[in-house]
């Protein structure tokens, strides 16, 4: 009971990080690397409520194929922010 | 950088004391039942459906025709995508090198796990958490990072081509469409499960129509997402010259 | 205590996730580049969704998720007092395939955009492939 409530506490706090270090960076592949712990902060909240095939597909498809996808996209255009 | 760090203490803090002042002043009562149409999925789901899985005789049973949506949708968003693009099979021979033998080995051993636990999500989607479209997710990771580290030149040169995956990722789609289309032949509604399909076959629960489902979704999003890789991997230099007609 | 501390994750999380949204508007709207519009939209989309999970929250301990154990049907009363909402996770499904597609057809489209307007920069790429003056 306790690590759950614990958990609901931590994993909106680390998320708040990484969302506003994500928008605010002008290097494109940092900003891609913080999305990707966004998404690692919001499955840790998933798994804490419970969800098991919403967190499968959600890291699958969040950590794995939007940052691979950013990566390809950003080796083909530019790599720094204005 | 020390501006924003100072914004972002500020964003902590200010968030903080605003939900404990909130729920002092407030206190709300928080939930602690299940809502009225999930108790009745939760308690009728085996008895009408065969698949101890909620989750899964919701998105293909209950609520079945919204799949087949989506599955047009991600369907037709890989079509417009390839369309943009054009595929030269001459420029990706060209690029043959890869990473190093250190990459090319661990490569080899991840991927390989990659797909036997994504094997083990597709064909025990009806019984346990996972589906269709977890697995195909999960072998479309593997084969992005089979593609930077093996050059795709080299994939090219073993037979693998962008229309053999969307000749797979095609047939896939029809085999979904007609386990959808095939209960009309004895006058139900499309996408039925039950009083078609058998639950079990010579002893192993299949749960009707769920597994075929979870099969061929699967199949079809690991060769959408493969074929895709393919084409975003083809080096600049290929497409100068001309406004990519 | 712990009610105190239920009521204060159920105020956390609301307060956390409509923060996100802001953060993720503003990226939106007042980033220079294609692709930072790209990446805090994902993010947007993402705080969407967990949002309509966090909906059929309820504190029951332990949670567990709505699968039975036995082909049989057994442990059925434990089920309905313990299990997660399995309604908001179906849609949550169909919405995360729906956004992957749209998000891959956008980066498409930003690496067409490049070809074409040899920049990122959005009011760039506006002017060069429209001819119109993008004024402030």
């Amino acid at each position: 009971m306790i690590t759950s409530i614990l958990l609901l506490i931590i994993a909106p706090l680390l998320s708040i990080f990484f969302v506003y270090m994500a928008v605010t960076e002008k290097d494109l592949l940092k900003a891609a690397a913080y999305s990707a712990g966004q998404s690692i902060a919001y499955s840790i909240l998933l798994q804490a409520m419970s969800t098991p095939d919403i967190v499968m597909t959600y890291i699958a498809v969040s950590v794995g194929l939007y940052s691979a996808l950013l990566v390809f996209v950003i080796s083909k255009t530019e790599r720094f922010e204005r | 950088m020390s501006r924003r760090i100072i914004i972002l203490i500020l964003l902590f803090t200010a968030t903080l004391i605003a939900s404990f002042t909130a729920t002092i002043i407030l206190n709300p009562a928080t939930p602690s039942e299940l809502k009225g149409l999930a108790k009745y999925y939760v308690l009728n789901t085996i008895n009408e459906t065969a698949s101890p899985e909620a989750v899964t005789a919701i998105v293909w049973d209950y609520r079945g025709l919204d799949t087949i949506y989506e599955t047009l949708v991600l369907y037709l968003a890989i079509v417009g995508g390839l369309a943009m693009f054009k595929m030269s099979e001459e420029a990706l021979l060209k690029t043959r090198i890869g990473l190093t033998l250190l990459s090319k080995t661990s490569t080899k051993i991840v991927a390989l796990l990659i797909a036997s636990i994504a094997a083990a999500i597709v064909f025990h989607g009806h019984l346990s958490p996972g589906g269709g479209f977890p697995g195909g997710s999960a072998v479309a990771v593997a084969s992005m990072i089979i593609i930077p580290v093996f050059a795709a030149g080299t994939l090219i040169e073993k037979g693998v081509s962008s229309t053999k995956l969307v000749a797979i990722r095609g047939a896939a789609l029809t085999a979904l469409g007609l386990v959808a289309l095939l209960p009309v032949v004895k006058g139900l509604e499309i996408v039925t499960n039950q009083r078609f399909y058998p639950a079990s076959i010579l002893g192993l629960p299949i749960s009707g129509s769920l597994s075929l489902y979870n099969l061929f979704e699967s199949l079809a999003v690991a060769s959408g997402f493969t074929a895709i890789a393919l084409y975003l991997s083809i080096p600049e230099e290929a497409h100068k010259g001309g406004s990519g007609a | 205590m712990v009610v105190v501390l239920e009521a204060f994750t159920y105020i956390l999380i609301i307060a956390v996730l409509g923060l996100n949204a802001l953060v993720s508007i503003y990226g939106i709207v007042y980033g220079r580049s294609l692709v930072k519009k790209l990446i805090s939209l994902t993010i947007l989309s993402d705080t969407v969704l967990v949002a309509v999970i966090f909906a059929g929250f309820y504190y029951a301990y332990p949670i567990v998720p709505p699968v039975y154990q036995d082909l049989a049907g057994a442990g059925r009363e434990f089920l309905v007092k313990h299990a997660s909402d399995p309604l908001p996770q179906a849609l949550v499904l169909t919405g995360i395939v729906i956004g992957l597609a749209v998000n891959a057809l956008i980066a498409f489209g930003i690496i067409q955009a490049y070809r074409l307007a040899k920049t990122t920069d959005a009011r760039k790429v506006v002017e060069v492939l429209s001819g119109v003056e993008v004024t402030e």
